[in-house]
């Protein structure tokens, strides 16, 4: 029989909140993480986003970091003193989880615990700020750009900084990203080769050059919105015109569940499966068959059938074509129970946060299970005739959810899903 | 702007040892863990303070982009303490930019 793989600790750094509560607080209150840009190219046809680009650590430890065991707050400091901004947020919110999960009490073997992180192009900002600098003066680039530069400095960080001594790796798949890192650590935990792993959202800092390279491909909001930012994310909604890019980073702790019952850990939901599928086609138009093939596959991974899903966090992305594509997606995946389920967009209020937006989603459904409620969809103001679901406009209300469905789609037709269940 | 960046070594020209001592002194107190705690002395090497080698790196890389001086690799891997060190910073702070 196969281990049973569970949730027992999370962490999340976003313009909603800089841990898992105030980014609860955030969801359930309906609040959105965009605002203008603070200092990008003023040429930019792109101004609004989710802006993380100032988070510091010392300021985060002064608010924060009493939680954190002394010895850990150290060695952060030590650690991310010169770290990008992604290695940073990524080490902040997996030492969210590990404190979250009880793990900083000792009592594992640090041999059969990875990291596996979500992202690529993780470091870009840092690379062209260095490449601006070696034009200029060679010499007086960044003295570890070396290292640094590497987006597996990211993953060895985060290792470094807990402890963590089995496998350490990268998952990159663009958007559906987070969903593959769970996936990866599922199959390692089922396999039995580890116990547990720390599965980090790493954030992909945003800089001039890719915006407007999203502006020129139309992937991205530009027109309407740049001087409405907090309105500028509206999945399903009439006048959705592209996605919002936001940094935001997330940690789930995932361990087999006689693990979390050895270590008396507090187990708050279940991974009951996930699958990836395939377009077999480079382009940014997503496809109905490979989403629904990614859906169906993580439900018979899961052993789960659709009438016992209860609630669908939607990748959602605020895109005309993306949205309708899903939303069809999902109702031929779920059939009748499609109609009577809510299905609402994290991304309305977090914006895009990319490669993390999976893990982060994770986070969000995890928390909404405990809770029994689910967040609202922001600026749904003239909902889509086309677009019928339950998306649960502007408001939280109470739903007992016992099994979850998190959807996470990728530019070049990959495709993901993941399955949760309430803790066993 | 090259004027702007000659008028700027100039004045770092006219710094002291004393003057490019403190700025490595103080890289290695925000590099080096524990070297704020005792004396720093020209005869010791980063090493006996705990430095790694990307530890050494970083300081000696940050003290001369804040100083403005230029000092080859190669010629860096010759210093074995801090003296050899200053003496090379000192050198490259007295020589004059090369003309653009």
């Amino acid at each position: 029989m196969r281990e049973r793989v569970v949730v027992t600790g999370l962490g999340v750094l976003s313009g909603l909140g800089e841990d898992a509560a105030s980014f609860w607080d955030g969801l359930v209150a309906g609040r959105s993480a965009i605002g203008r840009w603070k200092s990008k190219d003023p040429r930019l046809e792109c101004r609004v986003g989710g802006d993380l680009s100032d988070f510091s650590l010392e300021g985060h430890l002064e608010r924060v970091g009493g939680r954190y065991p002394a010895r850990l707050v150290a060695a952060s400091k030590k650690l991310l003193r010169a770290t990008p901004l992604a290695g940073r947020m990524t080490a902040v919110t997996a030492l969210q989880a590990w404190v979250d999960a009880g793990l900083t009490e000792g009592g594992i073997d640090p041999e059969r615990w990875g990291h596996v992180c979500a992202g690529h192009n993780l470091n870009t900002p840092y690379l062209v700020e260095n490449a601006r600098t070696f034009v200029e003066e060679p010499e007086f680039i960044e003295p570890l750009f070396g290292m640094m530069v590497l987006d597996t400095d990211v993953v060895t960080v985060t290792a470094e900084l807990l402890g963590l001594k089995g496998p350490s790796l990268l998952i990159g798949g663009a958007c559906a990203s987070g969903n593959l890192a769970a996936i990866n650590a599922l199959d390692q935990i089922r396999a039995g080769r580890i116990d547990g792993a720390v599965v980090t959202g790493a954030p992909i800092p945003m800089e001039d050059v890719a915006l407007q390279g999203w502006v020129m491909i139309d992937a991205i909001t530009y027109r309407s919105f740049n001087d409405e930012p907090a309105r500028a994310s509206r999945p399903f909604d009439l006048r959705r015109e592209g996605f919002v890019p936001s940094e935001a980073a997330a940690a789930v702790v995932l361990e087999s569940l006689s693990s979390a019952r050895r270590r008396g850990a507090t187990v708050l939901a279940e991974l009951l499966g996930g699958a990836a599928a395939s377009d077999a086609n480079r382009l940014t138009k997503p496809h109905l068959e490979g989403q629904t093939r990614a859906m169906r596959a993580a439900l018979r991974d899961a052993q789960v059938d659709p009438e016992r899903i209860d609630y669908v966090n939607a990748h959602a992305t605020s895109t005309p074509l993306g949205d309708a594509i899903e939303v069809a997606a999902i109702k031929e995946t779920l059939g009748a129970r499609a109609r009577v389920i809510p299905v609402n967009a994290t991304k309305s209020m977090t914006g895009h946060p990319l490669t993390s937006a999976g893990v982060v989603e994770l986070v969000a459904t995890v928390l909404q299970m405990r809770h029994g409620v689910v967040h609202p969809t922001i600026n749904l103001d003239e909902p889509d005739p086309a677009l019928d679901l339950d998306f649960v406009p502007r408001r939280a209300r109470e739903a007992k959810i016992g099994c979850a469905l998190s959807n996470s789609f990728g530019f070049g037709g990959i495709n993901s899903c993941v399955v949760l269940g309430t803790a066993p | 702007m090259r004027e702007g960046r000659r008028a700027c070594r100039d004045k770092v020209a006219r710094m002291t040892r004393d003057d490019i001592f403190e700025v490595l002194k103080a890289n290695m107190y925000k590099v080096v863990e524990g070297s704020r705690d005792v004396p720093i002395s020209e005869t010791a090497s980063m090493k006996d303070y705990g430095a790694d080698s990307l530890e050494m790196v970083e300081v000696v890389s940050r003290s001369m982009k804040q100083l403005k001086i230029k000092v080859q690799r190669t010629e860096l891997s010759t210093a074995k303490n801090l003296k050899q060190l200053l003496d090379l910073f000192e050198k490259a702070a007295a020589t004059p930019p090369p003309a653009k």
